[in-house]
């Protein structure tokens, strides 16, 4: 004989402000089965958890109804309540009194209370139907992949590996140090940004429990949390990595030219270059598209970095290489773009050489730059009088990118500091803003910092750059403090344009299928709540990736992150949780359609021999079921079905919702 | 609202707001950040001193009456650089429209030009008369002179019709 | 092909020379013009009057060129193109509008047409007849003459309802001009306004912002300035004189309709091209074409 206990909380006033939580607690008792019915304030609080334990070891309850809030918000914890006093945990039943009924309809109590004891009388007919289930573990590889060789995917390997976990780190440039290594100094500390990025970089590559994997990509990947495969695709650099010594000799014999798109196209490269200044590993790379003898496959041509390598490291014959890997989770750390401004037509980007971005004014104030950190204009190579910084290009505008950039403001900022600095008093400069945003932990001051070194703030944007015939730019701009339209002339011009999601979010959609928001960044499983994992389970999120952010939030979320994957990880295996698709082979008739519509391609297709005849049935991977149901709605046969959610099941709970029509029909008790 | 205006002690009138709303279809000015954009490059700044940004916001917080009531509306020169640039596709142009429709419906100043306009056009299909040219030779030419086609005025019923659009408002 | 055309107010009673250089170089591409029953406003000034009434006279004028039987409707002045196509769009956005004035056409037995594709001489040229055809069609190539050229602002803005050309960096026009032999200058103020909208209420205004957009166009030492709306025809040439006296400056600016220059690269008589109409010095540009 089944016993059920059914438990109605207040939820302070939160439910029982509206109904009328004695009255629902008596009805509960009046209907079959139940044995103890009770309300109170907090249900989920040690008092509340107790009462249900006692009720279960007194009266041998083997059902229980809670009515409270959504199962969101306790399930777990009533699961383990009950699991506490030996009761299987899937054998509770959480109705929701609060998101269900006492929000929506707060004006119309009496009416909410009859919903609310339908609600219950409902649950408790699916309590009783409901089968014990276990928790299945499935073990786990201790090995982790981090795509994105930035700050991000740097800090994240060092948490990962200091923890004990093997990491491969996979980066697609020749060298690890991402956009941070492209910086000049960091806000708000000017701190120079390659002296506290290198270190870091130079600890990936000496750290032995990370393995790093420049000019590399990820091809492939199959499998599930915990128990992941993938491809990765090591592109060749016809440079023996182990031979190389980072002399950069054959830099300097090399005839062929090429932008060098570390320094943002300011300046020339050759053919075969290490990627940048204070590049991990220290390794030269051939550009197959550039390099005379690859680009004609013409063995006879040029040769001569091979002549000048002393080291004889280079080897036009290495092909591109496959390795396997097995992972237990990755971490997502690709990174964003930086806009193009040039579509941005009336501020004459691409047009005018003296109007610049942000990202190519770093490199210009970068000692390890095009100009050894002397602030130039690219075209007169002289120093500038006058530079004007326009804020907010190509973000927080329906044409383009609706969102806030969040850095634009104080990258900016930091520049105008900069160009004072290193120019003196000799130079006008201006920032073109709408609002400026200095919200993070000592931004406010840095924003001081520039008005005291007399940086001119001028509240409007103007509506068009124009150029004069030596290449100098002017324009309008109506000051909004001073309510004057005012006649600017810059030698340089700053555009703020902002970051962008990158073609590696678009590879990283496809590969791990996972989900993009709305502004094309890869999407978190909650905003608020788990910022820092995907939705598909064991992939995480660390950096721009998910949405233009600064270096203190960078790390912050890939420490944050690699945590997450330390918790996932660290004992070795993991539990799932039961409620799943189950597959009945006797009804499955293969056709495929549930293997079709699941969107975490959770179900396979297994060849299966039943009288000498091969047929197809599905089969579901559970680690990968998130248990939405899909499949088990549309599958023609019923063979697939989510566990607790069988037909029986939950037309027993239609059945009790209009109970005079059962009554009719015949109940299903 | 709660707002007074203290240097003319205007308040806010939200049903003329509405008024400027219907005619808007669908383009909102309550979208408007102020970054000035429009105002820097606006074509009628610098010799009439229109802000077309100020018109924006001026409406947006409902000041509208003493916008439909003014002479500044009637400076843009609808060159549309405002609505091209705007980043949140708010448009001074079509607020200054509508609010020119809303000083007609309300019989303010309006330049007579306007009106001259609509009477031409009433009367004979154009909004304005056929003039004499003079060419190089300084003698006078018209469109017989020069072979042109004969204007062909609309029809009758065309000024019935026509009378009738000019009295719609908007719902 | 047969081409409506609808010529708005402003060429029928004073741009004359627009008008006759328009139908004299059609027809050298197999175009027939075909007028429109009535000739009437679009709409344009009825815009600050009552929005609606300047829909209802940019539908009748699409209805009238329906009746014409011809699908495509050729609009040579700027302003026009743009009453017409901001009605287009909101009638066939908006039910209830539409609903209105159709019911308002209706009254005269007309009917508007959804299938009527617009064009200004621009874009149907550049588009339509294309780059090629008109280098073939050429007789006395345009050598050596530097031009500026000003496309407007109505047929550039704003690119959400489709325009002829980018509102940002146009190039047909200039793509027009150096197909002739001649190059087209390009300048800082390419983009500015002509100010003619300013003539209804603030004609001072008006003509300083011509005069001064004549002004840099004449620091540029360019031969000539070509137009292709009759409102900016009106407020360069016509009235040049005017504008210079304004903004205090001597104005000297040959300034031409494209299809006065197209006609001349034609080797179309000048008279017939309304070249002794044009109120600003066209003869000293005249006097460089190559002969």
């Amino acid at each position: 004989m089944t016993k059920v206990g059914v438990y109605v909380c207040h939820c302070g006033l939160n439910i029982a402000g509206v109904v009328d939580v004695e009255d629902i607690a008596n009805y509960a008792l009046t209907l079959p089965s139940v044995a103890v019915a009770r309300h109170y304030t907090y249900m989920c609080s040690e008092p509340g958890q107790r009462m249900i334990q006692n009720d279960i070891r007194a009266h041998k309850l083997d059902r229980i109804v809670i009515a409270t809030c959504s199962p969101r918000m306790h399930e777990e914890t009533f699961r383990k309540a009950v699991s506490e006093v030996g009761l299987n945990p899937y054998l509770v039943e959480i109705v929701n009194l609060r998101e269900q009924v006492s929000w929506p309809h707060n004006e119309e109590p009496q009416r909410a209370t009859e919903k609310a004891k339908a609600l219950v009388r409902m649950g408790v007919a699916r309590v009783k139907l409901l089968e014990p289930l276990e928790r299945q573990s499935v073990s786990v590889e201790k090995n982790v992949l981090v795509i994105g060789g930035g700050i991000a995917g740097i800090q994240a390997s060092l948490d990962l590996a200091n923890a004990g976990l093997k990491v491969y780190l996979v980066e697609k440039a020749p060298s690890i140090g991402g956009r941070m290594a492209q910086l000049d100094k960091t806000f708000p500390t000017l701190d120079c940004s390659a002296c506290i990025l290198t270190p870091k970089m130079v600890d990936v590559a000496k750290h032995p429990n990370i393995t790093l994997l420049t000019n590399s990509e990820v091809t492939k990947v199959k499998g599930f949390v915990g128990n992941y495969e993938v491809t990765i695709l090591r592109n060749p650099r016809f440079v023996d990595e182990a031979k190389c010594v980072g002399c950069e000799l054959c830099t300097q014999a090399c005839p062929v030219k090429i932008p060098d798109r570390f320094n943002e196209n300011l300046s020339q490269t050759c053919a075969i270059s290490i990627y940048s200044p204070h590049a991990v590993p220290k390794i030269a790379t051939i550009n197959p598209a550039y390099c005379l003898k690859l680009k004609t496959k013409n063995k006879t041509v040029c040769g001569k970095c091979v002549q000048a390598c002393e080291a004889k490291a280079i080897n036009f014959d290495q092909e591109p290489e496959a390795i396997q890997l097995k992972v237990g989770g990755v971490i997502l750390a690709v990174g964003s773009e930086v806009f193009d401004a040039s579509r941005v037509l009336e501020f004459g980007y691409g047009r005018f050489p003296n109007v610049i971005s942000n990202i190519e004014f770093e490199r210009i104030s970068d000692a390890s730059g095009p100009t050894g950190g002397k602030i130039l204009n690219p075209k007169s190579r002289k120093p500038p009088r006058s530079i004007a910084f326009v804020q907010c290009v190509g973000s927080r505008d329906k044409r383009f990118h609706e969102y806030c950039c969040r850095v634009g403001c104080m990258v900016s900022l930091k520049q105008t500091i900069l160009a004072r600095e290193k120019l003196g008093k000799k130079v006008d400069i201006y920032v073109c803003y709408n609002d400026l945003r200095a919200f993070g932990k000592g931004y406010e001051e840095f924003y001081r910092r520039a008005r005291d070194m007399d940086i001119n703030f001028v509240a409007g944007i103007p509506s068009d750059i124009r150029s004069t015939a030596d290449g100098s730019l002017y324009f309008d701009v109506f000051e909004s403090g001073t309510n004057k339209l005012l006649e600017l002339h810059a030698d340089l011009v700053v555009l703020a344009n902002g970051l962008v999601p990158s073609d590696g979010i678009s590879k990283m959609k496809e590969l791990f299928h996972v989900l993009r928001s709305r502004d094309g960044f890869l999407l978190e499983a909650h905003p608020k709540l788990r910022p820092l994992e995907c939705s598909t389970a064991g992939i995480f999120l660390a950096g721009a990736c998910q949405s233009p952010k600064d270096i203190p939030d960078t790390v912050a979320q890939a420490s944050g992150a690699a945590a997450k994957v330390i918790d996932l990880l660290s004992s070795g295996e993991i539990e799932l949780e039961p409620l799943k698709a189950v597959v009945d082979k006797d009804l499955c008739s293969g056709c495929r359609i549930c293997e079709s519509l699941c969107p975490f391609v959770a179900v396979e297709m297994k060849k299966e021999e039943k009288d000498g005849k091969e047929e197809l049935k599905a089969e579901v991977i559970e680690v990968v079921c998130q248990g939405c149901g899909l499949c088990s709605a549309a599958c023609p046969t019923g063979a697939i079905k989510i566990e607790q959610y069988s037909n029986k099941q939950v037309l027993a709970q239609v059945a009790e919702a209009f109970p005079a029509a059962a009554h009719k029909g015949g109940s299903h008790r | 609202m709660s707002l007074t205006d203290l240097m003319s002690m205007a308040k806010p009138n939200l049903e003329s707001r509405e008024k400027i709303f219907a005619r808007l279809c669908g383009r909102n000015f309550l979208n408007c950040y102020l970054c000035i954009k429009c105002t820097s490059g606006c074509t009628a700044l610098k010799l009439l001193e229109l802000k077309p940004h100020e018109i924006e916001k001026l409406v947006n917080l409902g000041f509208v009456d003493e916008l439909a009531s003014s002479d500044i509306i009637w400076t843009c020169a609808t060159c549309l650089k405002c609505f091209q640039r705007c980043p949140q596709k708010a448009s001074p142009y079509h607020v200054i429209i509508a609010l020119r429709n809303l000083a007609v419906e309300r019989e303010a100043k309006v330049p007579e030009a306007y009106m001259k306009a609509v009477s031409q056009i009433l009367e004979g299909g154009l909004a304005e008369q056929p003039q004499k040219v003079a060419n190089k030779k300084m003698e006078t030419c018209d469109r017989e002179g020069l072979k042109l086609p004969k204007i062909r005025p609309p029809k009758e019923s065309f000024q019935t019709v026509f009378l009738k659009a000019l009295e719609e408002k908007p719902s | 092909m047969k081409l409506a055309v609808f010529w708005g107010c402003r060429i029928l009673t004073s741009q004359y020379e627009y008008e006759m250089s328009v139908r004299e170089v059609l027809p050298k591409f197999d175009v027939e013009l075909v007028d429109l029953r009535e000739m009437l406003c679009c709409g344009d000034p009825v815009k600050s009057i009552n929005d609606f009434a300047a829909d209802y006279l940019a539908a009748r004028i699409l209805a009238l060129a329906s009746l014409t039987g011809v699908k495509d409707l050729l609009i040579p002045c700027n302003r026009c193109h743009f009453v017409i196509s901001e009605a287009k769009r909101l009638i066939e956005n908006d039910e209830k509008t539409c609903g209105k004035i159709a019911a308002l056409l209706r009254e005269e037995d007309l009917k508007y047409d959804s299938n009527m594709r617009i064009w200004h001489v621009i874009d149907f040229l550049h588009d339509h007849v294309g780059l090629d055809r008109i280098k073939k069609a050429i007789v006395v190539p345009l050598k050596g003459l530097r031009l500026a050229s000003h496309v407007g602002c109505q047929i550039l803005r704003y690119s959400d309802l489709g325009r002829v050309d980018d509102a940002e960096n146009p190039v047909k026009l200039d793509r027009l001009i150096n197909v002739l032999g001649a190059e087209s200058v390009d300048y800082a103020e390419k983009l500015d306004c002509c100010g003619a909208a300013l003539t209804y209420s603030h004609v001072d205004s008006a003509l300083s912002l011509a005069g001064s957009k004549l002004k840099a166009l004449q620091g540029l030492a360019v031969d000539g300035l070509v137009v292709s709306c009759p409102d900016c025809g009106m407020m360069f040439d016509s009235k040049q004189k005017d504008a210079a006296a304004t903004v205090g400056a001597k104005l000297n600016l040959p300034v031409l309709y494209y299809t006065q220059l197209l006609g001349l690269a034609l080797n179309i008589e000048q008279d017939k091209l309304g070249l002794h109409l044009n109120q600003s010095p066209a003869d000293q540009l005249l006097a460089k074409i190559p002969s």
